[in-house]
C-alpha cells in the first residue's frame, strides 16, 4: 500500500510499474518484472499480467454495455470466443455481475462501474494488480465492497496488489507492507504495525492522519507506545476495543478516560436567525417518476454548519438543487430569508470552469456578481490569500489538481457573496491534509456569518466539524441533532472512535473527545 | 423484450429486411406490394408496435399520398386521357403509376419501421464488426458519446447558469457566445477524460494484436433453418423477377395483368419469404396462450406424472 499527500508521486510511481502508461520524461534506474526488464517484456505479457485500475470510474469505460466492456480487454488480446465465454462466466459469477450484464454502462452506480473496471482487468488474469486510489470517488458502502473484493483476490488467489489510497481505515489493516511517500521519495516503509510505531516515535504529527483511528487513539492514550509489543498495536475497531478493555482492567479507577470538555460546537440555538426554511418540499424529476423528496422540512440558522448524510440516491444532491433554486419543487417551498442568497458548489468542480486561466474565471464571476473593477480586484485578492491560489492565477483550470480545482470553484461561488453555502461532497477524493485545510476554511467563513450546508458521506468529517447533522432517508429528514446526540444514537453510521468507546463514552466522537 | 422474430440471430433479420427492401424496389406489382405491406404490417402489430406506427402514420400517408397526387400532375404519358386540368391532360396510366409509387413508398416506410424495431444498434454492430472490426469499434465508441454528451451538457448548462452563462436569456449575440462557451466546457471536459480512456484502453492491451470479437448471439438450428427457408424462397422470387414476372407495365399503355402459373409459383415463394417471421411470431404467441390454457407456465407437454404436481401447486 502506498500513502502520502496528493502530489507526492504515488500515481507517477504506479504508472511506472505499468509499461504502457509510463509517463514521458527523463528517467534513470531499472524496473524488473519477474527478473526481466519491464521494457523488454512482450506486449502481451505486459498488458495481461500487469493490470491497472484508475481513480475515475467513468473515464476508464470505453464501451456502452457491460458485457461489451468486459469483452473489450479479451478481444484486444485476440482470445477465441470459447475462452472469452468461459472467462466472462467465471468473472460474472465472482463479482455478481450477471444481472447487470446487458445493462447500459451509464445506468450503473459509481461503485458498480469501478467493479466493472476491476473485472475487466481481471479477465486477462493478471499476476500484479495496480490500483490508483480506486475508491476515492465512491461512497463508503461501495468502497467497502470494493476493498472486500480486493481482500478476497489477495487472500484467495494470492494476487499481488499495489494500491494507493486515502481511505486508510479499511485498507491499512489488510496491507502487508506500507510505503509512505513524500516529495517523490520513500519516507518510511514497513508493516502496518511497524509504521504505527515509527510514526508515533519519530515522524511528525502530520503523518498521524495516515493511520487508522484505532492506532491514533492508541498513540494518543499511551505515551509508552514506542515500547509496546508490536502485536499489541491495534489497527481495526475490534482490536482497538479489545485494547481499551484490557487497559480499563489494568486501571482500576476509571478516571483514565473521560470526555475531554464538550466540543466547541454550540449546537442548536433557537434564538438564531432563520436563513432557510424548507416546508414540505416534494420533488420528482419526471412526471411519473418516483418522488425523490417527500414533504421534506428543514430549517437552517445563521452561522451553522449543517451536514446532511444519507445513502446513495437518497436525494441529497437534489435537495441542494432545490435549495439553490436550480430545481423547482412540485409542492412546498424552499424559502430563503429576505436578502439572503445561496451559493451552490457541485460535486464536480470542472462544471464551473469556462475560461482559460484561473484569474479569468474569478474575474468573470466577479463581473457577473456586479462588482466594479476596484471591488473585484480587492475581493479576488482577498479570496486568493485565503485560498492560497496566488501561484495558480495563470494556469488553466483543467491543469491543476482536484483539490485545487475545488478551491477555485469554491472561491468563484464565494465571489457571489452567498449567505448560505451549499457544498456537495466537498471531501471526496481529498487527502487528509486537504480535508483539514477545507475545514479551517469553512470555519473561517462561518466566523464571518455564513451558514453552510454540506452533503457528505464522510462521517468523520461531519462529526468533527458540523454544528448539526441530519439524516436524509426516503425523501425526508429522519433524524437530526448535534453531532454528539446524532451519532451516539446511531449504531453503525457513526465514527470509528465512537464505535470503539461507546460502551464507556457514548458521547465521544473524535480522538480529541477521549482522554 | 426479446421474443419471437426479434430474438433470432441478427443475420436472419438482416437477410429478411434486405430481401424486403430489394423486392419493394424491384417488384412493381400491386399484389406483391400489398402482400409485402400487409405482411410487415401484421408483423408490427403482432409485436405490439401498432401504437408507435399510428403515431408516424400521418407523416407516411402525407409523403406517399403527395407522390400519388403529384405524378399525374407532372407526368402526361399514357393513352387514356381522363380529363383536362388547366389544359393539362390527366391520364389514367399516370394516376395508376402514382398509386403504385405510393404503395412502394408506404411499403418501404413500414419495412424501415419494422427494421428499426427488430435490428437494434448493437445487433447491427455485431454484424458490422464481422466485416470491419476496427471501424465497428470506433463507431460503437462514437455512438456511446451521443447520450453521454447530452447528459453532460445538461449538467453544464445547469451549473453555468449560476454564473450567468445561459442560452435562454439576453441578446442573440450573448446567447450565441454563451452557447459556444457551454460547448467549450463540454469539449474540454470530454477531451480531458478521453485521455484517461485512451490510457485505460492501452493498459488493457488495445492494438497489440488483431482483435477477436465476442458475440452474445448464437446461431442455433432454428436460425439456420429459417435462414435456408428465407434464402431459397428469396432466390426463387428473384428468379421469377428475372423471368419478367411481377412487373406491371403501365406506360405507355397498361397491359392486362395475366396471372400465369409461373407467376403464381413466384407469388407462393414470395409469400413464404414475407410471412415466415410472421409465422414465428404467431407460433410463439400460440405456445404461450396454449400453455396458459393448460395451466403450465411453460410449453412442457402434459404428462400423466406431472399432472398431479400441477394440481398440488394449485
Amino acid at each position: 500500500m502506498l500513502c502520502g499527500p496528493s502530489g507526492c508521486g504515488k500515481t507517477t510511481l504506479l504508472r511506472h510499474l505499468k509499461r504502457e502508461l509510463t509517463p514521458v520524461g527523463t528517467g534513470s534506474g531499472t524496473l524488473k518484472y519477474q527478473g526481466q526488464l519491464l521494457a523488454e517484456l512482450s506486449p502481451e505479457r505486459a498488458a495481461g499480467e500487469i493490470g491497472m485500475v484508475f481513480q475515475n470510474p467513468d473515464a476508464q469505460i470505453v464501451m456502452d454495455t457491460v458485457w461489451h466492456e468486459l469483452a473489450f480487454s479479451m478481444e484486444n488480446m485476440g482470445y477465441p470466443p470459447s475462452v472469452m465465454r468461459s472467462r466472462l462466466a467465471e468473472i460474472s459469477g465472482l463479482f455478481g455481475l450477471e444481472p447487470l450484464l446487458y445493462k447500459s454502462v451509464h445506468e450503473l452506480s459509481g461503485g458498480q462501474k469501478q467493479l466493472l473496471n476491476l473485472a475487466s482487468v481481471l479477465l486477462l488474469q493478471p499476476k500484479l494488480l495496480l490500483l490508483d486510489e480506486p475508491t476515492s470517488q465512491l461512497d463508503p458502502v461501495a468502497a467497502r465492497e470494493f476493498i472486500g473484493i480486493l481482500q478476497r483476490l489477495n487472500e484467495e488467489m494470492s494476487m499481488t496488489i499495489v494500491i494507493s489510497e486515502h481511505r486508510l481505515e479499511e485498507v491499512l489493516p489488510l496491507a502487508d507492507r506500507v510505503l509512505l511517500l513524500e516529495d517523490g521519495a520513500l519516507k518510511a516503509e514497513g508493516s502496518p504495525r511497524e509504521m504505527v510505531r515509527r510514526i508515533g516515535k519519530e515522524l511528525s504529527s502530520s503523518h498521524l492522519a495516515y493511520l487508522p483511528t484505532a492506532a491514533r487513539l492508541f498513540l494518543r492514550l499511551s505515551p509508552e507506545a514506542e515500547y509496546a509489543e508490536l502485536n499489541s498495536l491495534p489497527l481495526t475497531v475490534r482490536e482497538g476495543k479489545q485494547w481499551l478493555q484490557k487497559r480499563r482492567l489494568l486501571e482500576t479507577d476509571a478516571k483514565g478516560m473521560a470526555v475531554a470538555g464538550s466540543v466547541a460546537n454550540t449546537g442548536l440555538s433557537t434564538d438564531a436567525e432563520v436563513l432557510l426554511n424548507c416546508r414540505e418540499v416534494t420533488f420528482r424529476y419526471e412526471q411519473d417518476g418516483p418522488e425523490v423528496l417527500k414533504k421534506l422540512s428543514l430549517l437552517l440558522f445563521r452561522g451553522e454548519l449543517l451536514t446532511i448524510m444519507g445513502g446513495n440516491g437518497a436525494g441529497k444532491s437534489t435537495l441542494l438543487h432545490v435549495i439553490s433554486g436550480l430545481a423547482k419543487p412540485q409542492r412546498g417551498k424552499a424559502e430563503l430569508a429576505k436578502g439572503v442568497s445561496a451559493g451552490y458548489l457541485a460535486q464536480n468542480p470542472l462544471l464551473y470552469f469556462s475560461q482559460d486561466t484561473v484569474l479569468e474565471e474569478l474575474q468573470h464571476m466577479a463581473h457577473y456578481a456586479g462588482m466594479t473593477e476596484a471591488e473585484s480586484q480587492h475581493e479576488i485578492a482577498e479570496l486568493t490569500a485565503i485560498f492560497q491560489l496566488q501561484d495558480l492565477w495563470g494556469s488553466h483550470p483543467q491543469d491543476i489538481s482536484g483539490g485545487q480545482q475545488q478551491k477555485v470553484a469554491l472561491a468563484m461561488v464565494l465571489l457571489l457573496k452567498p449567505d448560505i453555502l451549499l457544498l456537495d461532497e466537498p471531501t471526496k477524493g481529498l487527502d487528509p491534509g486537504a480535508k483539514e485545510n477545507l475545514a479551517s476554511l469553512l470555519l473561517h467563513l462561518r466566523s464571518q456569518g455564513a451558514s453552510i450546508i454540506i452533503v457528505t458521506h464522510d462521517v468523520e468529517f461531519a462529526a468533527r466539524h458540523a454544528s448539526r447533522c441530519a439524516m436524509l432517508f426516503d425523501g425526508g429528514i429522519t433524524a437530526e441533532g448535534t453531532p454528539e446526540s446524532f451519532f451516539s444514537a446511531n449504531y453503525f453510521y457513526t465514527t470509528a472512535v465512537n464505535r470503539m468507546v461507546r460502551d464507556w463514552l457514548p458521547q465521544a466522537l473524535t480522538i480529541e473527545d477521549v482522554n | 423484450m426479446n421474443k419471437g422474430f426479434r430474438s433470432m440471430h441478427p443475420a436472419v433479420a438482416l437477410l429478411y429486411y434486405a430481401g424486403l427492401l430489394l423486392f419493394a424496389a424491384l417488384l412493381f406489382h400491386p399484389v406483391f406490394l400489398l402482400t409485402e405491406m400487409i405482411g410487415v404490417l401484421s408483423l408490427l402489430l403482432m409485436q405490439r408496435q401498432g401504437r408507435h406506427l399510428l403515431r408516424a402514420l400521418p407523416f407516411y400517408l402525407l409523403m406517399a399520398g403527395s407522390v400519388a397526387v403529384m405524378n399525374p400532375l407532372f407526368s402526361h404519358r399514357g393513352a387514356n386521357i381522363l380529363f383536362y386540368l388547366l389544359d393539362q391532360p390527366i391520364t389514367l396510366e399516370a394516376v395508376l403509376y402514382g398509386v403504385m409509387m405510393m404503395l412502394v413508398l408506404l411499403t418501404i416506410f413500414i419495412v424501415f419501421r419494422s427494421y428499426n424495431y427488430t435490428v437494434t444498434t448493437d445487433k447491427f454492430m455485431y454484424l458490422f464488426a464481422a466485416a470491419a472490426p476496427r471501424t465497428a469499434l470506433l463507431s460503437l465508441m462514437a455512438i456511446r458519446f451521443v447520450p453521454l454528451f447530452q447528459r453532460r451538457l445538461r449538467q453544464i448548462t445547469l451549473i453555468q447558469s449560476t454564473r450567468g452563462i445561459n442560452v435562454n436569456s439576453g441578446k442573440l449575440r450573448k446567447r450565441m457566445k454563451d452557447g459556444m462557451t457551454l460547448l467549450k466546457v463540454l469539449l474540454t471536459w470530454s477531451l480531458e477524460e478521453a485521455l484517461q480512456s485512451a490510457d485505460s484502453m492501452k493498459a488493457r492491451g488495445y492494438g497489440i494484436r488483431k482483435r477477436s470479437t465476442y458475440g452474445i448471439y448464437k446461431l442455433d438450428r432454428q436460425d439456420i433453418w429459417i435462414l435456408i427457408v428465407l434464402a431459397v424462397s428469396g432466390l426463387c422470387t428473384l428468379l421469377g423477377w428475372l423471368q419478367g414476372y411481377a412487373m406491371l407495365e403501365i406506360y405507355p399503355r397498361m397491359k392486362p395483368a395475366v396471372f400465369s402459373w409461373g407467376e403464381a409459383a413466384m407469388f407462393a415463394s414470395f409469400c413464404l419469404f414475407v410471412l415466415t417471421p410472421l409465422g414465428l411470431e404467431g407460433k410463439e404467441k400460440w405456445l404461450w396462450r396454449s400453455s396458459r390454457r393448460s395451466g403450465y407456465p411453460s410449453v412442457t407437454p402434459m404428462k400423466a406424472g406431472i399432472r398431479s404436481m400441477s394440481f398440488r401447486s394449485r
